[in-house]
């Protein structure tokens, strides 16, 4: 009776330990995720209903702000629209790359740890860097660029100097960038259970069934992973802008974030930017909503894995 | 004897597909290093070789001496020194806390758990970019700290990002159970068993964690750009971005300054190579 009682006490005493320690551990991020992510998030949609520019009193102003955003604003809109191209170019350009570079990989080559190093190298590049460098490669009479199209026959472009090309120009840095991707599906590629490609070899299907109706089906949860990271990532793309192009030629690379730290930080408009970042998360959102959704249809979950 | 053929023709057939995918992975590793090749090259040559045509893949006469004038211009030691004031503190910070909440998810048992470990994984699909002004007004309004490095680092105290505190917990829950429950019979409390048992078998996972808080600190401009306004504090990407403005037609100076740049992440990763790919595939794996 009186060890009962004395085990329930320890127990209790070792729960409590428990407790404690967990909470300990955890006040750090639980700091984090009240105080630098939540409450800035809602602060945003409160500061968006009013007029404020950094310093004197707030100024209720409602819907304001959103309405002058889509009737007025002379970039909003566009910047919409070239943040969604750029996104859907970034993501599906690097999707496919890093896809079809894992596949290669994933051969019985020799070296395959040092090419994987190569691909992954670019993403360990500080960004301001890679735009830096990629500009003169870009330069429209002596970059490199230019240079190989010369040997196609194709006259001097103008790269992130014309309207036309600067979106898919900085995309394809983002594609080259794209190398955490690699290892990603080289990983998922490396668990596709053995079996089912040697059963369906023995019923005889073909390489590129087996790619079909194996590979791909197995591959879908990480595809779905590596669509998600990567359209998050784009969507918030502003270094370029900030570093090389300021949103030009005109407003052809003006991409939301940009719009919003310039509303914010060089026009001090702060809650007019804070409404920007709102309708930036709504779109992010509804992206991400729309992913989710749709992910019931396309993605495979093996069973009993995990 | 048909068989035989069959299998030695199928051999045959894998034997040419790898060949293959061999030429082409050099191919297309050729192709992403030629960027950076490009970079190097052009930042050993003179103007006059960089401007004409057609261009050459190699420089003349290897000028390393452009190296020295762009450090007149670029003072990249003293940018250098700058970064890492942000960083060191920041990944220790980021990787200890990091650590801590991946325990308490991954081992512990108490209320809520369900609940914070949700908001945690919420806040990973919440863009950076939308917190950016209510937390600048924050530590500049409310802590008077601007053109200070504290909000670059005093964030990354919070537990180092959701993503890595996720990594932590999904690499400690492979590790197993019973290498806690043996140190719980000798005695061990809660935090010697994390300190003791748990971080010791995580080594990977915690230096994926650091090179990952590493690039993501080394990528940042924008938050950067925000907070620091004297040139005395200003970062390599800072730096970089105000380097371009002054200089504008010395592409070779230019090109000296981006390969410097280049150069530290290129170090640590070659240092934290093995453990990195070792991390990346696990979160990988599992989400």
């Amino acid at each position: 009776m009186e060890i009962d009682v004395r085990k329930k006490k320890a127990d209790h005493r070792l729960l409590d330990g428990e407790r404690k320690t967990s909470y300990l551990c955890l006040i750090p991020s639980c700091i984090g995720l009240i105080f630098l992510t939540y409450v800035p998030l809602i602060t945003v949609l409160i500061l968006s209903f009013f007029n404020w520019k950094g310093v004197g009193t707030l100024q209720w102003v409602g819907l304001t702000n959103y309405v002058r955003l889509f009737t007025k604003d002379p970039y909003f809109i566009d910047a919409i629209k070239v943040t969604v191209y750029f996104s859907v170019l970034a993501v599906f350009g690097s999707i496919l790359y890093s896809f079809a570079i894992a596949l290669l990989l994933n051969q019985k080559i020799p070296a395959r740890g040092f090419f994987r190093a190569i691909f992954y190298l670019p993403y360990v590049l500080p960004a301001m860097a890679v735009y830096l460098g990629w500009s003169w490669l870009y330069e429209s009479n002596w970059g490199l660029f230019n240079y190989i199209l010369s040997f196609l026959g194709i006259g001097k472009v103008k790269f992130i100097g014309s309207p036309t090309w600067v979106v898919p120009s900085l995309a394809l840095i983002a594609v080259w960038l794209s190398g955490n991707l690699i290892v990603i599906f080289l990983a998922g590629l490396q668990n596709v259970p053995r079996v089912y490609h040697e059963a369906a070899e023995m019923d005889g299907a073909s390489g590129w069934q087996r790619f079909r109706y194996i590979t791909i089906p197995c591959m879908t949860p990480i595809i779905f992973y590596n669509l998600l990271m990567s359209l998050i990532t784009n969507m918030q793309v502003v270094t370029p802008a900030l570093a090389l192009t300021q949103g030009g030629p005109g407003n052809s690379s003006r991409f939301i974030s940009y719009v919003m730290y310039t509303y914010a930080f060089k026009d001090a408009k702060l809650s007019y930017a804070c409404a920007i970042s709102f309708i930036f998360f709504l779109i992010i959102a509804v992206f991400t909503i729309i992913l989710f959704v749709t992910s019931g249809r396309w993605v495979f979950y093996q069973g009993g894995n995990d | 004897m048909a068989k035989k053929t069959a299998f030695q023709s199928r051999m045959k057939h894998e034997k040419t597909l790898n060949t293959l995918a061999l030429i082409a992975v050099i191919l297309a590793s050729l192709l992403v290093m030629l960027p950076i090749w490009w970079i190097f090259r052009s930042s050993l040559m003179t103007n006059a070789q960089l401007f004409a045509w057609p261009p050459s893949f190699f420089p003349k006469d290897w000028l390393f001496s452009n190296y020295t004038k762009a450090l007149k211009y670029f003072p990249f030691l003293q940018y250098l020194k700058n970064t890492m004031t942000i960083i060191i503190p920041s990944v220790l910070g980021g990787t200890i806390t990091a650590t801590m909440g991946g325990y308490a998810f991954a081992r512990l048992r108490f209320r809520g758990k369900k609940f914070l470990f949700s908001l945690c994984v919420g806040s990973m699909l919440l863009p950076n970019m939308v917190t950016l002004i209510p937390l600048y007004i924050m530590w500049t309004k409310g802590f008077h700290l601007a053109n200070t490095y504290w909000p670059l680092i005093l964030p990354y105290f919070c537990g180092g990002g959701a993503f890595n505190i996720f990594l932590i917990r999904q690499f400690i829950s492979t590790i197993p159970r019973e290498l806690d429950e043996a140190a719980t019979i000798d005695g061990a409390g809660y935090f010697r068993i994390l300190t003791n048992i748990i971080v010791p078998s995580i080594k990977p996972a915690i230096i994926v964690v650091a090179l990952l808080l590493f690039i993501q600190i080394w990528n940042d401009l924008l938050q950067q750009i925000i907070y620091i306004n004297t040139g005395d504090k200003f970062t390599i990407a800072i730096g970089l971005s105000q380097f371009k403005g002054s200089l504008k037609q010395e592409w070779a100076y230019i090109m000296c300054a981006t390969c410097m740049s280049f150069a530290p992440g290129i170090i640590f990763y070659l240092i934290g190579q093995k453990y990195f790919v070792e991390g990346i595939v696990l979160t990988g794996m599992k989400n």
